[in-house]
């Protein structure tokens, strides 16, 4: 047992004019840390690939994910595949990248452009041991993982991005790794990265992918954990308790709120400064407290939060607002959604009367609904969310 | 002398940004950065009547248009 976990983010291309995707990707964790991946490409494209991908993929994650070897999955796949009636052969490839007890990584390829790996950044070239089941030749690799290691796994749409368009031979695996060494940063989640992979195959392909193109990044992280604390207690004698809780608990703290940050600031017998810099016109400016890693006003900034947590699951199109700005919004959604992997709410249920006036905007559902819908984003993306109220 | 702008969730809503900026302009118009201190708190408990402003201790209710008038009225008057 370490302090390191997976963080995976994957995303598909599809083929242009298919509506299904011929790859397919399917995560099963094995307890708290060990996972299966595999990543599936389905011969040929749309209903006939997407199938024969689903079940390759989902085969494989459950038998690898009930500890069965290798060998008794392939052959599994070989017999229930159903055989292609123009090719006459029953065929998907597929990559598993299993990470036991976030100490080693078994990485188990067919067919599939080799898996990258980036340690420290860097290309590193692992030893891959050829075996022969079937009458399949696969590549076997076991090795001890260190934090940092990112694995690159991709479809061959990857590789074949721009052929004939933009390239002569298409973006072939070491063009692809330079290109993910030069992009690199320790600080990118494996989503992030993962996107970036797939924004420059869609644009080598002109915005009309020639082929499923997927990818999925598998990153090795330490774990770190934040702790947000907003509004005050229904009860003001359970303050102490609330304070206690989020004082005592090891990581990051946020403070979200004019009330609850005020208290805090009481109770640490620091001063509260206000910023008057207003970073984002929409956004109460942050303030400071010594012992504090960020404090900010309460609903109208976790609104914001809110907004670009359900962005980031889908389109990830207002990254480039939130990825760099210093506005507390932003701030929150980077510590939240890129650096935690675990993160503790202390939601305060009181009744602040100062709202409690039918002409502003701002009501207590509201307050309780952010929380809501923040947490179930922040557990889509793979966080351990935990939520105490007072 | 020194004021102090809330710029609390309701106050925010009510314009307190726009309070502030034009405070921060008519300071500098009026060459007053050394005497007139700015400067932001969250929440003083008076959200209905927002946005509130403090000049050195002492609360007024502000609102984006009577910020000049505020400003003539409640700091400049009283700083020279």
């Amino acid at each position: 047992m370490n302090n390191l976990c997976t963080d995976i983010g994957w995303m598909s291309l599809n083929k242009k004019g298919e509506q299904l995707c011929g790859d397919h990707v399917d995560i099963v964790p094995q307890g708290e840390n060990s996972t299966v991946v595999v990543l599936a490409d389905g011969m040929g494209s749309g209903v006939k690939a997407n199938i024969l991908s689903t079940l390759t993929a989902k085969i494989i994650s459950t038998m690898m994910a009930e500890g069965l070897h290798v060998e008794d999955c392939v052959e599994t796949i070989a017999s229930t595949l159903p055989i292609c009636a123009v090719r006459g052969v029953a065929y998907s490839t597929f990559t598993i990248i299993r990470i036991i007890e976030n100490e080693e990584a078994e990485i188990i390829q067919y067919d599939n452009p080799f898996v990258v790996l980036l340690r420290n950044g860097k290309n590193w070239e692992y030893p891959r041991e050829a075996v022969e089941i079937g009458g399949k030749t696969i590549y076997k690799t076991r090795i001890p993982i260190q934090k940092d290691d990112t694995f690159i796994a991709f479809s061959d749409g990857a590789i074949h991005a721009g052929i004939g368009m933009s390239l002569n031979f298409g973006w072939e695996r070491k063009d692809i790794i330079d290109y993910m060494e030069m992009m690199y940063d320790e600080s990118f989640t494996a989503k992030t990265l993962n996107a970036l992979l797939l924004d420059e195959c869609n644009k080598l392909y002109g915005g009309q992918p020639g082929d499923d193109t997927t990818a999925v990044c598998v990153k090795v992280r330490e774990r770190c954990c934040v702790n947000l604390m907003i509004g005050p207690p229904s009860k003001p004698e359970d303050l102490a308790k609330m304070h206690e809780a989020f004082f005592s608990a090891p990581g990051k703290r946020i403070v979200c709120g004019g009330t609850t940050s005020t208290l805090a600031a009481e109770y640490l017998k620091k001063p509260i400064i206000a910023q008057l810099d207003y970073l984002d016109s929409d956004i109460p400016p942050t303030a400071k407290v010594e012992g504090l890693d960020l404090v900010t006003e309460g609903v109208i900034t976790m609104s914001k939060v809110v907004e670009y947590a359900k962005d980031y699951l889908e389109e990830n199109r207002k990254y480039s607002q939130w990825g760099y700005k210093r506005d507390g919004a932003s701030m929150i959604a980077r510590m939240l959604f890129e650096e935690a992997t675990d993160i503790n709410f202390f939601v305060g249920r009181a009744v602040n009367p100062a709202h409690q006036n039918p002409n502003l905007p701002i009501n207590f559902n509201i307050k309780m609904q952010l929380v809501e819908n923040l947490c179930t984003s922040l557990e889509k993306m793979g966080k351990k969310v935990k939520v105490s109220y007072f | 002398m020194k004021v102090i702008i809330c710029i609390g969730s309701s106050c925010h809503l009510k314009g307190s940004r726009q309070v502030v900026e034009k405070l921060q302009a008519l300071v500098k118009e009026n060459h007053l950065e050394d005497k007139v201190e700015l400067g932001g708190t969250f929440c003083m408990g008076d959200c209905v009547n927002g946005v509130n402003v403090t000049v050195d201790g002492e609360k007024h209710s502000v609102s984006p248009d009577t910020t000049e008038e505020f400003f003539q009225k409640e700091i400049l008057a009283k700083v020279q």
